[in-house]
């Protein structure tokens, strides 16, 4: 193999498997019967993948992203707008950057 | 259902969670030139494979003579997720035709993905609505990675603006609505759990697959769990 070539030799490979995984996942369950059980189990799935990437990065984090997401949440649990607890949550975040306690 | 409305609902309702992904756009394409990558594989890179953290991976794996299965075996780890998110839209993704079930599944990502959920949530199924999504996303990634390698090593300090928490604080918006459901809490739960306490335990990016594996059977384990859409 030329080593002018191996970059995107590698490119490729990384191309091919990514989208392997974003193709997988509905080619095995038009395999599965679409029973209620299987519906509950996507529906708990899609919400359950997103509360488990939020908690993979509070567990990597410290106290600052939790007081940052928690601010977050809070406002986003009382006035139902995204982009007011997004910014809330930056904005906790970015001050504690700022005057580290 | 793919409708060019629900693109057009997508392009907006994402434009404003792209720009917060700018920073990581341009922080990658400046490590990938330290890196040792030209402007053309950089550029390539983002457009094809189109994937931010297993891009980052790649780059800790970029020396010569390049690891080609090392390459694979990371970023199938790290993007591994994918299939979650694919078969949590199956129903719709498996109800297009074939070229627009590729489109979507190239496009699919985790912040269109949460997008979608969250249109779900209020009755749509128009999955135009995460690839219009995907495609700001896109736009975004390989615009700001290309500036990124222009101006070359000048990565910024994410964390005094607050940007590095931009996309959790996203997905907490997303995941507000069914916390607000009593039945839901109990997987959410059981998915958080699984997720921290696997982290330490399994390869890079896995922990989310177990969690949300764990959510989901909770999900139907648990009697009284509605269905949400």
């Amino acid at each position: 193999m030329s080593a002018d070539l191996a970059p995107w030799i590698a490119i490729a490979v990384a191309a091919g498997v990514t989208f392997g995984t974003r193709t997988l996942g509905p080619v095995i369950m038009a395999r599965v019967p679409e029973t209620k059980r299987v519906q509950r189990f996507l529906d708990s799935l899609s919400t359950s993948v997103i509360v488990a990437i939020v908690a993979g990065f509070l567990a990597r984090g410290t106290l600052r992203e939790a007081a940052a997401l928690a601010a977050g949440a809070l406002v986003m649990m009382l006035f139902q707008k995204p982009m007011l607890s997004m910014s809330t949550a930056m904005v906790v975040a970015a001050v504690w950057s700022s005057y580290p306690p | 259902m793919l409708t060019f409305e629900g693109f057009k609902a997508g392009m907006r309702r994402m434009a404003w969670v792209a720009l917060f992904g700018v920073p990581f756009g341009i922080a990658f394409g400046a490590a990938a030139v330290e890196a040792g990558l030209s402007m053309a594989e950089i550029v390539a890179m983002s457009a094809i494979v189109y994937a931010g953290a297993a891009q980052f991976a790649m780059l800790q794996l970029w020396q010569q003579p390049l690891p080609l299965l090392s390459i694979a075996f990371v970023v199938l780890a790290v993007n591994a997720r994918h299939f979650i998110f694919g078969a949590a839209l199956a129903p719709l993704l498996n109800a297009l035709p074939m070229r627009q079930r590729l489109l979507s599944a190239f496009v699919l990502s985790d912040a269109n993905f949460a997008d979608m959920q969250s249109a779900r949530q209020s009755g749509s199924k128009d999955l135009g609505i995460l690839v219009g999504g995907g495609f700001v996303m896109w736009l975004s990634w390989n615009a700001t990675t290309a500036l990124g390698a222009f101006i070359g090593g000048s990565e910024k300090d994410m964390s005094r603006f607050g940007i590095d928490v931009a996309m959790a604080a996203f997905f907490v918006t997303v995941v507000a609505a069914p916390a607000r459901r009593a039945s839901n809490l109990l997987p959410m739960g059981v998915a958080a759990l699984v997720s921290v306490v696997t982290l330490s335990l399994l390869p890079h990016g896995w922990n989310v697959i177990a969690g949300a594996l764990a959510g989901g059977i909770a999900g139907v384990a648990i009697p009284g769990v509605t269905r949400e859409r």
